[in-house]
């Protein structure tokens, strides 16, 4: 533990990084979600079809491949990216095909009656999403989407393998250090810790995400709510993340 | 963007394969241990007993809450500090058994929970004793349930042991980064693994559809 304390500074900038990357993978995570769903959505067949496609390819390749792909192949294209923003280049894409996996199986929930007595009362396309379909939608869809962004945050331990320095890559610095100048590794120490702060952070994200879905729930009576939760746990359980 | 060299893909092949056959041979054990385990703490679980209800329900917690690759780290780099010191092959396997076992007790239990209380009502008015209740009756419908989320973790592991690169397993994706950090053909290698391992996860996937629907057979076509 003396150890932990001497290197507080060293670990706390591997917290902070890892803290930026979290934010950066949420944000570009949810867009890349929004883009796909608009994507998987569409009329147009070929757009349909590839967002589709490029949906199940990044659901079915170990995440592992994707960042290191993105970390390998972006510099041909002529982009020099840091290992930060190539890794939370690969994980929001990633991201962004779970997220959209979510969105769409949380408003295709929402009846088609709903959008035809929107369009009856002259709602437009947008005003039918964000007044009618997405405030029903969102029981659905905050409990699935609360679990990815903890795998969001799980996933940007991945930087360590490119080079980021987050907090793992601190953690293996310091038993690099300390190994090489004291003897004998403190490595169950260090990454026992690191183990606790990640599973405080995913249990607050958690415990904040349970919050919103109870905020959505409001407008149910106590019976209905229940019965829209049980359909987004079920939901939950058929679309979770894949890694 | 560069034209792909096949030739260099043909060189690499056998690499890749041995490489494939190490990822397969990982998954494959950890897969066994975690289903075997999985069965386990989920009778722990609901075996009403407290303080292993809450053990079980912690560690599945814990797991899922803490990323992997720091899992791994800690298995392979700290247990040997805790005087238990293993290969990086069966530290492999025990991790992604660690990781797996987490994901296969929620989903038996999930499954445990699917089935009515009627299934026990009608079984007592049978008069069936518990062991047969819960071979019979029990463990067919709730095994059931619980299978699209149980292959979703089998495939997963599988997935997963990619991840077992970064501790030096020599498995295909070490394989192929290894060869980008010697000749630098990443266009050849990755579009290689990407292929690779896109067939053997969808043939597993499908191979699990294909239990499910045989699975589902009694209860008409679903």
């Amino acid at each position: 533990m003396d150890l932990l304390f001497e290197y507080r500074v060293f670990l706390l900038s591997g917290l902070i990084e890892t803290l930026k990357m979290s934010a950066v993978v949420a944000l570009g995570g949810t867009f890349c979600a929004i883009l796909l769903t608009m994507g998987i959505t569409a009329k147009p067949r070929l757009l349909n079809r590839a967002s589709y496609a490029l949906v199940e390819l990044l659901r079915d390749l170990p995440l592992m491949v994707t960042v290191l792909l993105v970390y390998f192949m972006l510099p041909m294209t002529g982009l020099g990216l840091n290992p930060f923003w190539s890794c939370c280049l690969a994980i929001s894409v990633w991201g962004g095909a779970n997220g959209a996996q979510i969105l769409r199986a949380g408003l295709a929930s929402v009846g088609k009656g709903q959008r035809e007595t929107a369009a009856a009362f002259g709602f437009g396309p947008v005003k039918t999403l964000l007044l009618v379909t997405l405030p029903q939608a969102m029981p659905v869809i905050v409990p699935p989407y609360v679990g990815l962004l903890t795998a969001l945050v799980q996933a940007t331990s991945l930087g360590a393998v490119v080079g980021a320095q987050e907090l793992l890559r601190t953690g293996q610095v310091l038993i690099e250090q300390t190994t090489i100048m004291q003897g004998g590794s403190p490595a169950y120490l260090v990454y026992g810790s690191i183990l606790v702060v990640y599973f405080t952070l995913c249990t607050l994200i958690s415990l904040v995400g349970a919050r919103i879905e109870r905020h959505f729930l409001k407008p149910y009576s106590a019976s209905s709510g229940a019965l829209a939760e049980d359909r987004a746990h079920e939901i939950d359980a058929a679309i979770s993340v894949r890694t | 963007m560069t034209v792909i060299d096949w030739g260099y893909i043909l060189a690499a092949f056998p690499d890749l394969m041995r490489g494939l056959g190490m990822t397969l041979m990982v998954s494959l054990l950890a897969i066994l241990f975690s289903l075997l385990l999985g069965l386990a703490g989920c009778a722990l679980r609901v075996s009403g007993i407290r303080p292993l209800s809450y053990a079980m329900r912690g560690y599945v917690e814990f797991i899922r809450g803490t990323p992997y690759l720091v899992q791994i780290f800690f298995v392979f780099y700290g247990l040997p500090s805790l005087g238990f010191t293993l290969s990086i092959f069966w530290s492999g396997v025990l991790a992604l058994t660690i990781w797996a076992s987490a994901f296969h007790i929620e989903s038996f239990r999930a499954g445990l929970a699917s089935v009515g209380r009627e299934m026990h009502d009608a079984s007592a008015s049978l008069g069936l004793r518990r062991l047969p209740h819960a071979l019979l009756v029990v463990a067919p419908i709730a095994l059931r349930s619980a299978l699209p989320s149980t292959l979703n973790t089998v495939v997963g592991t599988i997935k997963n042991s990619a991840y077992l690169q970064a501790i030096g397993l020599v498995e295909l994706t070490f394989v192929a980064v290894d060869r980008i950090a010697q000749d630098f053909r990443s266009t050849e290698m990755f579009l290689s693994i990407c292929v690779i391992y896109l067939v053997v996860i969808l043939g597993v996937s499908a191979l699990g559809h294909r239990l499910e629907r045989r699975l589902n057979r009694p209860y008409g076509s679903r």
